[in-house]
């Protein structure tokens, strides 16, 4: 029972940046109706560039993560100018597909930058660690799920509470109402991209810096974590991202605890599936989500 | 024939079968990001069929593709009634949970001494129905080459008898498809086997020609390079996914100095297509104009 | 020959058609008007197999054909245009056209010699035949719509809106190939907005307001200009 609930809260450390993955997806998703495959290697270049700082000029976390949001935010504006301001609305297979072929040369080009396997990142600031009734909550944990539920709180700000959100809300609803109000989609787009660049840097960042090390993997990895916890929490809802970071955390943990490592990738993509067959609008319950239109 | 250039066109076929694949659900209107999980099938069972239990290669062959198709139709059962990005998602969740289950699959048995069969993660050695058959690699690549004909000839075919039409139709607009009297998601299970079988005889060739197979070897990469191929070539004619192999494994993995910027040029090049033809190279308009031309 | 009694449709917890009943005519033209979102293109899609009904019955020729799936419908002889998604924009004129006989591929021939009298009927698709469908104009892929759905050989023709984002002139283009095909004795039911044209062709029409028919009756007994302002606006009173 210990273990249960020890599981669970190692989960939710764990889910609260997949949330962050997956609120980025979404973000885009909702504005464009159409998937970035290459947010995970955006990413993957803004913590290159921090770990790159910090191995020239052994710079600090600060200047590491100053470094990762811009280099997120650059190969962002590139996928973006790129991948979905040059094609066609209507051509959104065609977006997908070149997302990835840029997603390629990030992988590549990072690669080619930084020979080793590895490279290191610096580390987060030691806080203590928490033990409360045999519980036991790492320093490193507690600080990437205050940093998740700040970026939270001022992301639901600013979705909720901003002109900018209102705009942004109207045109995930629907781009031709977006358009008659007189709202510039492609300004709107664009931002969006920025903005979700922003908060997949964050999640990239708390991760980077609790390993203390990264590879260009990383691009795949946080691809497909931000993948699943999205349709696991329903496609094109935020709250969904959330729950589905979460579920997708907590589930890990178990299983990696109970059935160890290799039936953990088993069960998530078997749960994967099943959610997809058995509860297509996810945790969430997604009436609409705008997906049947021509991918 | 030059060792090199029997390697390099027998992995262009290869991969052909897999980019037909991706390319055949592309036309019913479907992306699917999980055609290298039918390759892995195809492969783990005829190499299993040759290896462990003694079967002639051509039945190991037949094997492949038949598990292929099957278990495509099976997958697309429920995962047709889904909306576009669920079920490329889906695709892909099955996949890699095929993947993963490869991972932890152990059949041995003592063959001649050694122990043969899929051994989890560290992957399938011996598979040498070929190599004893005592098959050159040339030989061996006509083969791959007559297979391969053999899709396009059953594709072209399908083609002349107004298959693809309806499979065309689905694609496009399955409501309004439904209104022509086309059984909607018959044509999707359907389309879903046709690709599993395909990339299933694929994927059963691959494991005879490198005698070793391991899980890692069919990650999501392979399967989204599949349906690069397709987008980059052109939806208009199966030629269109061979183009797309073409250029990448012909092209550019052969020509040994762009070898470290291969991915960089490669994805450039997707990126520029992808924004001038949205529907690749040799897309509908570019082959009703040839064959209105023809015609005249 | 189609008698549709008290259907009853809805998205979820919302009721789009509350117990609808009419009647097509053999032979003629049958007109639904009505204003937006009241039910008019949900009631297509109802008797087309893509909607399920919740309740009601639905009989062509006295065999009940509720609750069929959409290729079950066709292969009943009844036909959709539906609005907004006319063609298959990758596919040529000519494929399009086939693709409407598709239906009835089991009889052997005749599609060749169809496919020639729809190109007579409309010239202009003849000229454009080899052209991929998406490249026409609207009124065009209306006319290839038109034209595949004859291909089907349909005993009863559904239309939903056809003047939708036309220019005038085109539209009264379009209604005159409606009327043609009228007085060629095929039965038409009709779904339109544009009340001032359609009761200029029909042979009896039907108002559905809110999910509700609210009145019926033939356009030589009935005040046209009340007729048309409800279709538009809706009713102005509970009448």
């Amino acid at each position: 029972m210990l273990d249960l609930v020890q599981n669970t809260l190692d989960g939710i450390a764990a889910g609260s940046a997949y949330a962050l993955l997956a609120i980025g997806f979404t973000l885009i998703f909702g504005v464009m109706r159409r998937l970035n495959i290459a947010f995970g290697p955006s990413i993957m270049v803004g913590i290159f560039l921090g770990a790159w700082v910090h191995v020239q000029w052994s710079a600090g976390l600060i200047e590491a993560a100053l470094a990762t949001f811009i280099g997120a935010l650059l190969a962002s504006i590139y996928i973006e100018r790129l991948s979905f301001a040059a094609i066609r609305g209507d051509a959104a297979l065609a977006s997908m597909a070149s997302s990835f072929a840029l997603w390629m040369q990030l992988e590549q080009g990072v690669s080619l930058a930084f020979p080793g396997r590895t490279t290191a990142f610096p580390t987060l600031p030691p806080l203590p660690d928490i033990q409360i009734a045999g519980l036991f909550l790492g320093g490193d944990d507690l600080l990437v799920l205050l940093s998740a539920g700040l970026v939270l709180l001022v992301l639901h700000r600013l979705i909720y509470h901003s002109h900018f959100g209102l705009e942004m809300r109207a045109l995930a609803d629907s781009a031709e109402a977006a358009a008659v109000s007189r709202i510039n989609i492609n300004r709107v787009a664009f931002l969006t991209f920025c903005l979700a660049a922003l908060v997949g840097a964050v999640a990239g960042l708390l991760i980077a810096a609790t390993d203390g090390q990264i590879t260009p993997k990383f691009g795949l990895w946080a691809t497909m974590k931000g993948l699943i916890a999205m349709m696991i929490g329903g496609l094109g809802s935020l709250r969904g991202a959330l729950l589905g970071g979460l579920v997708l955390g907590i589930v890990e943990a178990q299983a990696q605890w109970y059935l160890g490592a290799a039936a953990r990738e088993i069960v998530v993509y078997g749960l994967l599936f099943l959610c997809l067959i058995v509860l297509p609008g996810g945790i969430a319950g997604v009436r609409d989500t705008g997906a049947e239109r021509k991918l | 024939m030059d060792p090199f250039l029997t390697s390099v066109l027998s992995n262009i076929g290869l991969f052909s079968f897999l980019a037909l694949s991706a390319w055949l659900l592309l036309i019913g209107g479907e992306i699917s990001f999980g055609q290298q999980a039918y390759f892995a099938i195809g492969a783990y069972a005829s190499g299993i069929a040759s290896a462990v239990w003694g079967w002639p290669f051509a039945v190991a062959l037949a094997l492949g593709t038949a598990l292929g198709a099957g278990i495509g139709a099976l997958v697309a059962w429920p995962a047709a009634r889904l909306s576009g990005v669920h079920y490329a998602i889906a695709t892909l969740a099955f996949a890699e949970l095929t993947r993963a289950s490869l991972n932890v699959f152990r059949y041995q048995r003592d063959i001649d001494g050694y122990l043969t069969g899929p051994d989890g993660a560290n992957g399938f050695r011996d598979i040498r129905w070929v190599y004893e058959a005592g098959i050159a690699p040339g030989t061996y690549l006509a083969i791959i080459a007559t297979l391969l004909l053999l899709v396009i000839v059953l594709i072209w075919l399908a083609a002349r008898l107004n298959v693809m039409a309806q499979l065309r139709m689905v694609g496009e607009d399955p409501i309004l498809a439904g209104m022509q009297g086309i059984r909607v998601l018959r044509w999707k299970i359907g389309a879903a086997a046709a690709a599993g079988g395909v990339a299933g005889l694929g994927g059963a060739l691959f494991a005879h020609m490198a005698t070793y197979v391991e899980p890692a070897q069919f990650s999501v990469m392979t399967g989204v390079h599949a349906v690069a191929y397709g987008l980059i070539g052109g939806l208009g004619t199966a030629i269109g996914p061979l183009l797309g192999v073409l250029i990448d494994v012909g092209l550019l993995e052969s020509l040994r100095s762009l070898a470290a910027y291969r991915m960089i040029v490669f994805g450039g090049l997707v990126a520029i297509i992808l924004i001038l033809r949205p529907r690749g190279i040799l897309d509908e308009t570019l082959v009703t104009k040839v064959r209105s031309w023809a015609r005249r | 020959m189609l008698e549709i009694r008290d259907i009853k449709t809805s998205y979820g917890k919302i009721a789009a058609l509350k117990g609808v009943s009419l009647d097509i005519h053999d032979g003629g033209l049958t007109c639904l008007l009505g204003p937006n979102g009241a039910g008019k293109t949900t009631l297509i899609w109802t008797i087309a197999g893509i909607l399920k009904a919740q309740g009601g019955s639905m009989k062509i020729e006295g065999e009940n054909i509720l609750g069929l799936k959409p290729h079950q419908i066709v292969s009943k002889g009844i036909v959709t245009v539906p609005e907004n998604r006319l063609v298959f924009p990758d596919m040529s004129v000519r494929d399009n056209l086939i693709a409407g006989a598709f239906s009835r591929r089991k009889e052997k021939g005749g599609v060749e010699g169809d496919l020639e009298d729809v190109l007579t009927r409309f010239p202009r698709l003849r000229e454009r035949s080899e052209q991929l469908a998406g490249t026409l104009s609207g009124g065009e892929q209306q006319m290839l719509a038109v034209g595949r759905a004859l291909m089907a050989k349909p005993k009863i023709l559904l239309m939903d809106e056809p003047s939708t984002g036309l220019a005038p002139i085109i539209v009264e283009e379009i209604f005159e190939i409606i009327g043609g095909l009228r007085d060629e004795g095929r039965t038409i039911f009709l779904v339109e907005q544009n009340a001032h044209m359609a009761l200029k062709y029909a042979n009896r029409f039907y108002l559905l307001e809110q999910g509700k028919v609210t009145f019926s009756g033939e356009p030589g007994a009935v005040d046209h200009d009340e007729v048309i302002q409800r279709a538009y606006l809706g009713a102005r009173k509970a009448s």
